[in-house]
């Protein structure tokens, strides 16, 4: 028997015997014969050494990104991540945790998510956040619902360059109500969103919020989302944006968002194939009582010491059941952890200037790859911290970032959506990121893999 | 055993060296951003050295109970031993140093993970096709739903199925998840703990998109009239929703298939010892039999020849659900634990979880009452009543649980039995660790009033006034330095749900739910 169980079956008979049992099969006398199954049929039980050797040799099939010229990024980027971070949370105290319940037994994760809803606060510009959300595209779809409790409407406006994934989701939870989610158009060669399309659908009525991406699915900084509250007036504006990016920016609540959602994988944790991923979301004071997830307060205990706790738990599921402002339970609160850790790891001034590198690697690596024949890099003529979009005169970037792999790079990650019948106009258009680890070689590498990925077309554009 | 927790007057970070949030430089320009949209100053957070740091959230973990400090009997959670072995393996570069976007060559391991994965889960539900897509339970849930819409939205039938039905011992997330799907929830009434049949044919109409079940159900009970209710369900031409969460009772001795569900979540987190983290992250499963499975989420890992693919083709999925591809960090954790318990672990798993509840369960009758007939499965309910006679409520026991250095159970849930306790001690806990909670659990019980009242103390801090927090509301570094002014609850928006705008009246319902 597997050591993760304990007691020899002798034990077990006896705990059988005092239970008023003869045998286990009589523990399951309520389950009808009838709905029974047979063997399982997933092989004989492994020592660990078994299934360490099992699982290192299939994870051998996989070839990790550091052993490529890597340029990989969207909401998802490749960080270093102090060690510090990891030696936090491995603290079997905290990830052998529950949601803090009882607030008395989890004061510490309760001050650190309350630490972490103070760093959002912090870099969102907002006055609160919540203790976290699955990742920046739920967090997205929490948004639109929220703005949909604060304002009358059924038109939802979402930049037409917002990642392909972020728009399904966003579909997928705005499906139960009667919404429409209207993409506005970029300008085809700033990628900015169009703000005269936001004037004239708020101008013709019935739109209760806008969604506004930091840096926007392109990787660039749209000047005009400054402008959009302007526009949308009391109308909700909720803004995707990226952490690190707010470390150099102007905080979205101090150009009027009313919600600020964002994906923090980035601060403390690997990419990890896509998951476990951080849905940030902050929201003004007044609307607090309309957002989703968990909230940790500050308060006192019985002896007047300061204390945390869960707070306004009923707008939650366990409470308030289908009337609940989500239906979230089960959040990512380790992640939580380990970005407030990162952060006060790399520091205030240390993420600023982390930024500041990338964006100068990213500038280098737009001068390496603009120069070559086939490429517009960058796409669009617009300002970029630590990615820009590339564009192919010809052929599909699936294909060209395939012949860039052949070359040891990985030149970063196609825009258009893979569905049949979906891609549309950004097939040949994908997002390149300079990352903490790109060297001068890697960029070289990159641009020398480019010009032989290129397909000429002789008598094409 | 003396229980003391750990008591630090632990400053907040910004507190650690007094940090003015005003004081802080000016941020760092970078070249070709407009001036607009500069930020100032840096963010006001402390810069602190790693020592600092990490005696901080050192001494932080201190004050946290987890499975690897304590027992942890929170009913519904499943909150069993998280091997270690699963912990070093998720930190391989091979599997966190992949990204989501590489090329399909360059991930065949990640995907055959996951492909392995999906065909094991198939197995333990008995459902043909599976995703791990999902974040969560709720996630699962909210997503199976949006399967079942797009079924029937493809059949015309939508307009007509608006309701969802579902006992009142239902999960909070099952109602929830309905209404965010757009469908109205309406309760099952239970008799004797399970769901009343009778009441359940008479509700079921054309109007039935779907039941949702646990199976046990939240009072630790078997529905063994499983087969009437599917065929209540199905004959109404509705489906049949499964609650994974409490699979660790049945686990290789039913499973949702053969009940006859249509579709059900899982919880990797409960059933397949994924750790909790304190709240999350989990890993939700999705698992379809044939009629739903080409609404699953895209993509799909195929494995075609020998090499494995994302599949998008699949023009009635629902599409994404979520980035990526789901917790993949902790399918991993999933699989190993999988493979390292086979066909008779996995057995083992739910006959010691029933019978560990089991002989709590008749150990404890004798402290409290329990509702109910005797048979349970992996959990099972103590109600607190009596307690109330001399003043205290099942609250005070829990607390006075903590003292005894062990978590309380979920309370107040369900709300179909006064003053509920709902206990789940899951396989990984020994016969030692059982007395030594039926032993603290009766200690607590036949404590003083006044010392119930008074508990904890052995806590890094008392009892904790939840009211407090609720009315005066400090979420932030800030409003703990200056209490905000500001009003938190402005009139109502119009369309908005009619939330309580005062403090919350009673502590009772806030102490504990599942999933």
């Amino acid at each position: 028997m597997p050591r993760w169980i304990p007691d020899t079956s002798e034990d077990e008979a006896e705990l059988l015997k005092a239970a008023g049992f003869a045998s286990f099969e009589e523990l399951f006398a309520d389950i009808p014969r009838r709905v029974r199954m047979g063997k399982l049929g997933v092989g004989e039980a492994k020592e660990e050494l078994d299934v360490v050797q099992a699982i290192d040799k299939i994870l051998d099939r996989n070839k990790p990104y550091s052993k490529f010229s890597t340029f990989l990024g969207g909401r998802m980027p490749v960080r270093y991540i102090p060690a510090a971070v990891d030696a936090i949370l491995s603290r079997s105290e905290f990830y052998t945790s529950y949601t803090p319940y009882q607030p008395e037994a989890s004061q510490g994760m309760l001050q650190s998510l309350f630490e972490f809803q103070s760093l959002v606060v912090e870099l969102t510009g907002m006055d609160v956040a919540n203790a976290s959300l699955y990742d920046g595209a739920t967090a997205a779809g929490e948004a639109l619902l929220l703005c949909r409790r604060l304002h009358e409407g059924h038109r939802f406006l979402i930049p037409a360059s917002l990642p392909w994934e972020e728009k399904s989701v966003l579909a997928n939870y705005a499906i139960g109500h009667p919404i429409r989610i209207e993409e506005i158009p970029f300008d085809d060669r700033t990628g900015r969103m169009d703000l005269g399309t936001v004037r004239a659908a708020v101008a013709s009525g019935d739109v209760f919020g806008a969604l506004a991406d930091v840096p926007n699915g392109f990787g660039h900084v749209d000047e005009g989302v400054l402008d959009l509250k302007g526009i949308l007036g009391e109308i909700p504006l909720a803004v995707s944006a990226d952490p690190l990016a707010l470390s150099v920016l102007r905080p979205p609540g101090d150009w009027g968002a009313d919600v600020v959602v964002g994906e923090g994988q980035g601060f403390g944790q690997p990419p990890s194939f896509g998951g476990p991923l951080l849905g940030l979301f902050a929201c003004r004071r007044e609307h607090v009582r309309y957002a989703p997830g968990r909230i940790v307060g500050g308060t006192k205990d019985a002896e007047g010491r300061r204390a945390f706790t869960l707070t306004l738990q009923t707008r939650e599921q366990h409470i308030r059941r289908s009337r609940a402002t989500s239906n979230i339970c089960t959040n990512q609160s380790l992640l939580a952890l380990a970005f407030v850790v990162y952060a006060s790891s790399v520091g205030p001034k240390g993420l600023a200037e982390l930024q500041g590198r990338l964006a100068e690697k990213a500038r280098t690596l737009a001068s390496a790859l603009g120069g070559i024949e086939g490429l517009a890099a960058p796409r669009f003529d617009a300002p970029y911290l630590s990615e820009f979009t590339v564009g192919l005169s010809s052929g599909s970037a699936v294909d060209f970032l395939r012949r860039l792999r052949a070359r040891k790079v990985l030149g970063g990650h196609p825009l258009a959506d893979p569905r049949p019948a979906h891609g549309g106009r950004m097939e040949g258009w994908f997002l390149t990121a300079a990352t903490e680890m790109t060297t001068d070689k890697d960029i070289q590498k990159f641009a020398k893999a480019a010009r032989g990925a290129v397909v000429h077309h002789p008598g094409g554009p | 055993m003396t229980f003391r927790q750990a008591r630090y007057d632990e400053p907040l970070l910004w507190d650690i060296r007094r940090t003015s949030p005003e004081g802080n430089p000016p941020a760092v320009a970078i070249p070709g951003i407009p001036e607009r949209f500069r930020r100032q100053r840096l963010i006001a957070w402390p810069e602190l050295s790693e020592l600092e740091l990490i005696r901080h959230f050192t001494r932080l973990s201190q004050m946290n109970f987890g499975i690897n400090t304590s027992s942890y009997p929170l009913g519904s959670c499943t909150m069993k031993y998280n091997p270690a072995v699963s912990e070093q393996l998720a930190r391989r570069r091979g599997a966190a140093e992949v990204h989501p976007y590489q090329p399909e060559e360059t991930v065949q391991g990640s995907l055959e993970v996951i492909w392995r994965l999906e065909r094991g889960l198939q197995r333990v539900t008995g459902l043909p096709e599976v995703s791990l897509q999902a974040a969560a339970g709720a996630h699962g849930e909210y997503s199976a739903l949006l399967m079942i819409r797009a079924y029937f939205r493809d059949r015309g039938e939508l307009d007509r199925r608006t309701e969802v039905l579902l006992p009142d011992t239902a999960h909070g997330t099952n109602p929830a998840s309905a209404a965010m799907a757009g469908f109205t929830a309406r309760e099952i009434p239970s008799k004797e703990g399970c769901v009343d049949v009778a009441a359940l044919r008479a509700a079921v109409s054309d109007r039935t998109a779907a039941f949702m079940l646990t199976n046990p159900n939240t009072t630790g009970l078997f529905e063994s009239e499983i087969d009437e209710i599917a065929k209540a369900i199905h004959g109404a031409g509705g489906l049949l929703y499964y609650d994974g969460a409490n699979l660790n009772a049945i686990l290789a001795v039913t499973n949702p298939g053969r009940m006859g569900f249509d579709v059900a979540h899982l919880n990797l987190h409960k059933t397949f010892a994924t750790p909790h983290g304190g709240g999350g992250p989990g890993a939700g499963v999705l698992a379809a039999g044939e009629r739903l499975a080409p609404y699953l989420p895209v993509p799909r890992v195929v494995k075609v020849g020998r090499k494995f693919r994302l599949d998008y083709d699949r023009p009635k999925s629902i599409g994404k659900i979520k980035t990526a591809y789901g917790n993949f960090g902790l399918d991993l954790r999933a699989y190993a634990y999988l493979l390292y318990h086979g066909e008779e672990g996995l057995k083992h798993i739910s006959r010691r979880a029933v019978l560990n509840s089991n002989y709590l369960a008749r150990a404890l009758s004798q402290t409290l009452p329990r509702p109910f007939r005797s048979l349970v499965k992996h959990e099972f309910l103590l109600s607190g009543a009596p307690l109330k006679a001399r003043g205290a409520r099942t609250l005070d026991l829990a607390k006075r649980l903590l003292d005894e250095g062990i978590h309380a159970p979920t309370i107040y849930f369900p709300a179909l039995v006064d003053e509920a306790l709902m206990i789940e001690m899951p396989e990984t806990e020994s016969r030692h660790d059982l007395d030594r909670f039926v032993e603290a659990f009766q200690r607590a019980a036949t404590d003083t009033t006044q010392n119930l009242h008074a508990a904890p103390r052995h806590t890094s801090v008392r009892r904790v006034d939840e009211v407090l927090a609720a009315r005066e509301l400090r979420l932030s570094w800030r409003d703990l330095r200056e209490p905000p002014t500001a009003p938190t609850s402005p009139p109502r928006p119009p369309g908005s749900p009619a939330l309580p705008e005062g403090p919350v009246g009673s502590p009772a319902p806030s102490s504990g739910s599942p999933r």
